[in-house]
């Protein structure tokens, strides 16, 4: 199970699909040099979403109305 | 003497006490006389009224003992004693001036048996617990792999969250880290845990929750062996890791929830993914993705190649057919040529003119006519017959 839908985790799924298909089948040289290219533009992708990130940490408060918000941490 | 003794004189002057000023005064003597003491004795008649107070009686072989314990003190228990059970009652002597009764306001009260009442408390509610279902193993949720939001229900203040926070910056910085605020022990921290617990199912998009604290004393760590608090762990709407005190530290909200960590850390770490063995991951795939390349490359290579073998073959055989056709052809021609007749023993007759002389009319006598012959050519004359 998966967090993250159209993110890391899709890249990593997309990425070892690609591989395990070009490992596994016969596959002509056109259909292969497209998988590939996506496969490095997906480890691009995933090499940059694990580079980029920070961690934030915020806080839930509830109003006197119950009304939830967000506010930043001062850490 | 003669004269009776006036009982009225007596009970109307400073000759006799009324009952209020002497029980005030047998009180006053007993709480000066006696300090706060421990007593030790078995427990019966247990009553615990709906203003949230104890009455009991201590009792031993010989003698009994009244007893009555505040709700502000018990509350501080995890659970009531039952009757039979022997306790340590720490408490002062008095007098109850309205009943006129010897007993003891009891402040502190330890039972004998393993664990005390922290463990008659905890037992009771993980049977309660296990009744219902709530430690089944097949209720535990996965946890998610790659969790973008996560809920943290902690104190602000403690030790817990910035342990994790700075494990999960370290580890897997993509999360979203939101804390619901709650005091994690003292009276009513129960309450505001579950409140806190309750808040999860209004946040949107959220991945898991972790509950818990650090390390501290029984009594610190028993908001989280509150039944009310279990149960509130087990209706979370997304899985939840459980994360109190130390290693050894084993609570109902540990039991009742998806993952049991041993510390907040710990937590923090099951929580998330290492970015780091990610990477390392991604670099592993990379290098699949490029060798993975290579069969479809050399594939098609070798296709080519022996596309351009069969090429050359057809060429070669192209060439070939068509040098027997031309050696054909030629040795045809060559069946032709007057010479290789002529090789064969055949003669060519010829007129001055060099006409070939192919009838007997051509030939009338004494003509002179030329004969070609393998080798050359003769001269020759027709007989006279």
């Amino acid at each position: 199970m998966a967090a993250e839908t159209g993110g890391f985790a899709q890249d990593l799924e997309r990425l070892e699909q690609i591989v395990r298909r070009l490992e596994a089948e016969e596959l002509d040289l056109d259909e292969a040099l497209r998988l590939f290219e996506e496969g490095v533009e997906r480890l691009r992708t995933a090499r940059e979403r694990l580079s980029a990130a920070e961690v934030r940490v915020r806080q839930v408060l509830a109003d006197q109305a119950g009304k939830l918000r967000l506010e930043d941490l001062d850490r | 003497m003669g004269h009776p003794v006036d009982l009225f004189s007596a009970l109307s002057s400073e000759g006799a006490w009324t009952v209020a000023e002497l029980t005030r005064r047998a009180r006053a003597v007993v709480e000066a006389g006696l300090p706060a003491l421990w007593v030790k004795g078995e427990v019966s008649g247990f009553k615990a009224y709906g203003s949230g107070h104890w009455y009991f009686t201590l009792r031993d072989k010989v003698a009994q003992l009244r007893c009555v314990m505040w709700s502000r003190e018990n509350q501080r228990l995890p659970a009531p004693p039952a009757d039979g059970m022997q306790v340590f009652a720490f408490g002062t002597p008095t007098v109850w001036e309205e009943r006129g009764e010897f007993r003891l306001t009891v402040r502190q009260l330890l039972s004998t048996e393993a664990g005390g009442l922290w463990q008659v408390a905890f037992e009771k509610a993980k049977a309660a617990l296990l009744r219902d279902g709530l430690l089944d193993p097949a209720r535990k949720r996965p946890l998610p792999s790659f969790p973008r939001r996560l809920a943290v229900v902690t104190s602000p203040d403690g030790a817990a969250l910035r342990d994790i926070v700075a494990i999960m910056a370290r580890r897997w910085p993509r999360v979203e880290i939101l804390l619901i605020p709650t005091r994690v022990q003292g009276d009513g921290a129960d309450r505001e845990v579950c409140a806190a617990l309750a808040l999860l199912g209004r946040i949107p998009r959220l991945d898991l929750a972790i509950v818990g604290r650090g390390g501290g004393s029984k009594e610190d760590l028993w908001t989280f062996n509150s039944e009310r608090v279990a149960r509130a762990v087990a209706a979370a709407p997304v899985p939840v890791i459980s994360a109190v005190g130390h290693e050894t530290d084993v609570t109902l909200c540990d039991l009742v929830a998806d993952l049991r960590a041993p510390t907040p850390s710990a937590a923090a770490e099951a929580a998330t993914p290492d970015r780091v063995e990610l990477l390392a991951l991604l670099d592993r795939l990379g290098g699949a993705l490029a060798r993975a390349l290579v069969a479809p490359t050399r594939h098609a290579g070798e296709r080519l190649e022996r596309a351009g073998d069969r090429l050359a073959l057809d060429m070669t055989r192209t060439l070939e057919r068509g040098g027997a056709r031309l050696a054909a052809a030629g040795a045809r021609l060559d069946a032709l040529s007057p010479l290789k007749v002529l090789a064969r023993g055949y003669a060519v007759a010829r007129d001055a003119e060099g006409r070939v002389l192919r009838r007997i009319v051509q030939f009338p006598p004494g003509l002179p006519f030329r004969l070609q012959v393998r080798d050359g050519e003769v001269a020759a004359r027709v007989g006279d017959g």
